[in-house]
Parts: structure tokens; sequence; C-alpha cells
């Protein structure tokens, strides 16, 4: 017996690992009821103590690497490479002035909604707190899309919170460790979010698909469904609040597996292949968080400031019209303004009435209430055109 | 390929390292595997820790130290992704298995023998991972040809240039 392991040692250890493998990868993957294979959303506690083990020692070099290339391209972009940038000021703080107008007026929508929700009983969530995380690293591997980040529980990062940047929604928060955290990308075969289409209103579950695209599944044949069209957010995963940018249609398939489905391929609002900014929604609201109310009030201020000016505008005008000769006497009441004195000398006379009425003449019909012509009788006013004897 | 027979393997020197050399440099493949995929992109044809595995299970000449330095490493690649741990563990210690199984037959000095049994073993490997998840596990797996041969084509560039790098480092007598 020892002579056979003595002399098969390299293949019995060979078949011990990999029947360890094997007895831990059915662990973690189990069968549905409807016969297909899926992985549990959480590991079990000895799974997460490798990926635990695994995150502690190549995330320490992998971020000073990162340091590195930070440090580096601040020192080009804020030292070195600063052409235009005085110009790209000017041009954004002109931009921020006016979005701050426009938030004012999308604000005033926003609550009118809030308002007409709470009359309806539904709360709609808004983004309350982020924390602003830059990405490291990645899996390593084009056939799982997660990568890691640089904060974890300590920053009141948990399992399940979204993460989004700027132009959309990037994924979830999946394992949080002490001080990074890996987050699983929208377009992961393992990813899942509601997602609605912007003016069609079809709702559909978002995933990835086994090379990396997002896809929307699930959604009946409809014609009306073109490429262009805006997805977002649907809100009812309660992960991703409402409303938040997810893509753009690119093309429409038909469902390999179900005849009468589609799949909707979409482009990913975000950069998901070159992120390196990542905001973690960790809380979210029936409200608006300090900083859009901070933003709100100094809109409303700027806001305020251009009817001001128009106020200035309208004093010059009346300033003007003091100076001016007019039929309207600010001092007066309406009854005594100029404009209705009839007692003006200079207003034109009536026209002289017809000495023989003719089809033309005002009759008594005539709404006028001038005297008919026929009980007219000449009169001492003047006349303007001389009478001609036959 | 130059095959040798077992007496002539016996002669044949078996490459020692430094220690620090063993723990640094999987450690270092590991760091830029996760690292390199974010510069890149989507151009990341490239296995660093497979190469690794097969250049130290070629050295070494010893299936032994290769299964257990490719199970190491495929473990942690399996750690550091949301996929199940242990189908890289499979590949690669096979793999490792493999490679240091042919170490004791060829040539290992011969620069192209190395580069083509990386290119062989990259496919193999590709083979078991798409195998075991396709057909073990029953999970979805997108693999297409052409990506599988333009990782393997990377994996025996990079131990082009690599593996005499590492020869450097190789303790002698």
């Amino acid at each position: 017996m020892e002579s056979f392991f003595t002399r098969y040692r390299n293949l019995v250890v060979l078949l011990v690992l990999l029947m360890a493998q094997l007895v831990g990868l059915a662990v973690q993957v189990r069968r549905t009821s409807s016969g297909t294979s899926t992985l549990d959303s959480a590991d079990p506690s000895g799974v997460r103590l490798i990926r635990l083990w695994a995150s502690a020692v190549i995330s320490p070099p992998e971020r000073l690497i990162h340091a590195s290339k930070m440090g580096m391209n601040f020192t080009w972009s804020n030292y070195v490479d600063l052409v235009h940038v005085r110009q790209q000021n000017e041009d954004l703080k002109k931009t921020v002035d006016r979005m701050r107008l426009e938030e004012a007026a999308l604000l005033e929508d926003a609550r009118e909604g809030q308002r007409l929700q709470a009359m309806l009983g539904f709360q709609q969530k808004y983004i309350y707190s982020t924390v602003a995380a830059q990405v490291y690293g990645s899996s390593g591997s084009d056939r799982s899309h997660d990568f890691y980040i640089d904060k974890g529980w300590r920053d009141g990062l948990k399992p399940d919170m979204a993460v989004i940047t700027a132009e959309g929604i990037v994924g979830k928060v999946r394992d949080v460790f002490p001080h990074t955290a890996q987050v699983l990308a929208v377009n992961d075969t393992t990813s899942g979010a509601g997602v609605i289409l912007e003016s069609t209103r079809i709702r559909g579950i978002l995933r990835g698909d086994a090379s990396g695209r997002l896809e929307i599944v699930g959604i009946l044949s409809d014609q009306r469904i073109q490429p262009g069209e805006h997805v977002q957010t649907a809100g009812g995963d309660m992960i991703f609040p409402r409303g938040l940018p997810v893509g753009v249609v690119e093309k429409v398939v038909r469902d390999p597996e179900r005849d009468a489905f589609i799949d909707i391929i979409l482009k990913p609002a975000a950069p998901l292949d070159r992120l390196d900014e990542v905001l973690v929604i960790t809380s979210t609201e029936p409200r608006f968080p300090p900083q859009d109310q901070q933003d709100l009030a100094a809109s409303k201020a700027e806001e305020g400031a251009v009817p001001a000016a128009i106020k200035d505008q309208v004093k010059a005008s009346e300033i003007m019209a003091e100076k001016l000769p007019g039929l309207i006497d600010p001092n007066l009441p309406p009854d005594k303004q100029p404009l209705n004195d009839n007692s003006n000398p200079n207003l034109a006379p009536h026209p002289p009435l017809p000495l023989h009425p003719d089809e033309f003449s005002p009759s008594t019909n005539d709404d006028s209430g001038a005297t008919p012509a026929t009980d007219s009788t000449p009169k001492a006013t003047p006349q303007t055109t001389p009478r001609r004897d036959p | 390929m130059s095959l040798l027979g077992a007496g002539t393997r016996r002669d044949m020197e078996i490459r020692r390292y430094p220690v620090l050399v063993y723990a640094l440099v999987p450690l270092g493949a590991l760091v830029l595997q996760a690292w390199l995929p974010r510069v890149v992109g989507r151009y990341a044809w490239f296995d660093l820790p497979l190469v690794i595995t097969v250049y130290f299970a070629l050295g070494r000449r010893n299936p032994l130290q290769g299964t257990l330095m490719g199970a190491v490493m495929g473990l942690f690649e399996d750690a550091l992704s949301s996929h199940p741990i242990g189908i890289n563990g499979i590949a690669k210690t096979t793999v490792g298995f493999l490679a240091g199984s042919v170490g004791v037959r060829i040539d290992v000095d011969n620069h192209t023998i190395r580069v083509l049994l990386n290119f062989a073993l990259s496919l193999v490997s590709s083979a078991i991972y798409i195998f075991v998840t396709r057909f073990l596990l029953g999970l979805a797996v997108d693999w297409n040809g052409l990506t599988e041969l333009l990782r393997a084509t990377g994996n025996a560039v990079i131990a082009l240039v690599l593996f005499p790098l590492l020869d450097r480092l190789q303790v002698r007598d």
C-alpha cells in the first residue's frame, strides 16, 4: 500500500485536489426548480473567507500600483497639462449658472411630484447620501465582470448597495471587506436590475450576457421598441432608485429560447470597461438631500435675480413715462384720467348730418344712436360740403 | 521536440530559485492580472498566473509542485472574481500537473519548446474551464474560438519575453 502511494504520489495529489475543488463547486452552485443552475447571492462562510484572504493578499500591492498611477496622472494633469484650463473654467461657471436655473425649475416639478405621490400613498426614494470610491482593480478575467473599489464596511458600505456614475448605473456591491469592496457590474451574467424603457414604458429585467453585453430579457415582441430609445431603472428591485440612466437600445433580437419574446441589446450609459471613480448609494430617503436643498436655495436666489432685473427695467420705463407727456396720469383715479376727459378741445368733430338721407345714411336701427336723417332738420351746423342748386 | 530518456533526465539540472522568487513572482502575476485589464480593457488576452504556473512546473520538472502551484494560482483567481471558487483552480491544477509531467521528458532550456507548450497548455486550460462551467456546473459561458486562440497567443508572447528574464533569477551552482 505504501509503495502504491509512493509510486503514484503525483497522481493521487492531483486527484485529491481536483475532487476537493469539485466538492467545493457543488456546495456553491445549486439547481433551481426549473432545472437551471444558479449561484447563491451570498457565499457560504468558507468561500467568503477564501475571498477575504485573496483580497487581503492582492489588494495592498494592487492599490499601491493604482496609487502610483493616479499620482503620476495627478501630477501631469494638475501641473503640466493646463492648456485652455482658464477658458474651460469660465465656460463651466456659465454652465453651472445656467444649470442652477434649470435645476430650480426641475426641483419644483419634482416637489409637485412628491406632493402628488404623497396623496397617492406612494413614496419615491431619492438618493440621499453617497460615498465616492475609486476603482483600483478587476477580477482579472474577461469571463467575470466585477471590480474592486477602495472603500469598505468601515466607510459605511454594505452588500447590495447600488453603484453609479454621473452617466448611469454601474452595478451593486457584492462582497464588503474592511477597506475594500467587490462590485458586481450590471453586465455580469449573475447580475440583475429592473428597468423601464423611457418612451414606451415597457418594463424588463436587465442582465449581462456571457460576452459582457447588457441586455433586457423577458419582453414580449413589440414593434414600438426601436434603437435609440433610452432605458432607465424602474426602481422595483430595491437596489437602484427609480429614473437612473441605464443605456440606449442598440438593437432588438429574437429570444433564442422563446418564440414570442425578444431580447434588447443595450449600449450602457456608463463606461463599464473604463471606470475610474464611482458613487456608492449608501441611503435613499423620500426627501431631497441637504446638498440638493442648498442648491435649490441658491437657484431660487439666482432665479429671483431675474425678475428683480425685469422690475428694474419697468421702473426705468416709468421714469421715462413721467418725463414724457402722456394720456395716463399715475396720480389720478381711472375715471379722471386725461384719456377719458371729453372736454378736451382738440377732440375731432363729429361729421355733419346729411340734409337728404339716402341709403348710406344712418337709420333708426343704427346702433350708433344717431338721429335718423328723415327726422332731422337743418341746423346751424357748419357745412363742410357746399350745396349745389340744380 | 527533443524527447529524453529516464537516464538522461536524472542528469538534467533541476532549476532552483531563491525563496522570495517563489513568493513574489506568483504574487506579482496575480496582482498584474487583476490590475492590467483595467488598463488594456477588452484586449486583455493573457493569463499571467497560467504563464507563471507553466514556467515553474517546467523549470522544477516536478508534477507535484506544478499541481500545487496551479491549484493556488487558480483558486486565487477564482477568489478575486464573483464566480464559483474552483473553476480556474481545476483548470490550472491540471495544467500544472501536465506541465510538470512534460518537463521531466523534454529539454526545457529550449525557448521554442517552452513557448509552444505555453500555447498548447493555454488552450487546454480554456477547454477545461469551459467544460467545468458548462457541463459540470450547467452555468452559461460564452466562448469564442478566436478569443481563446488570441489568449493562447498572448500567453505565448509573454512567455517568450518573460521566461528568459525569470531564468536570470535562478540559483546557479
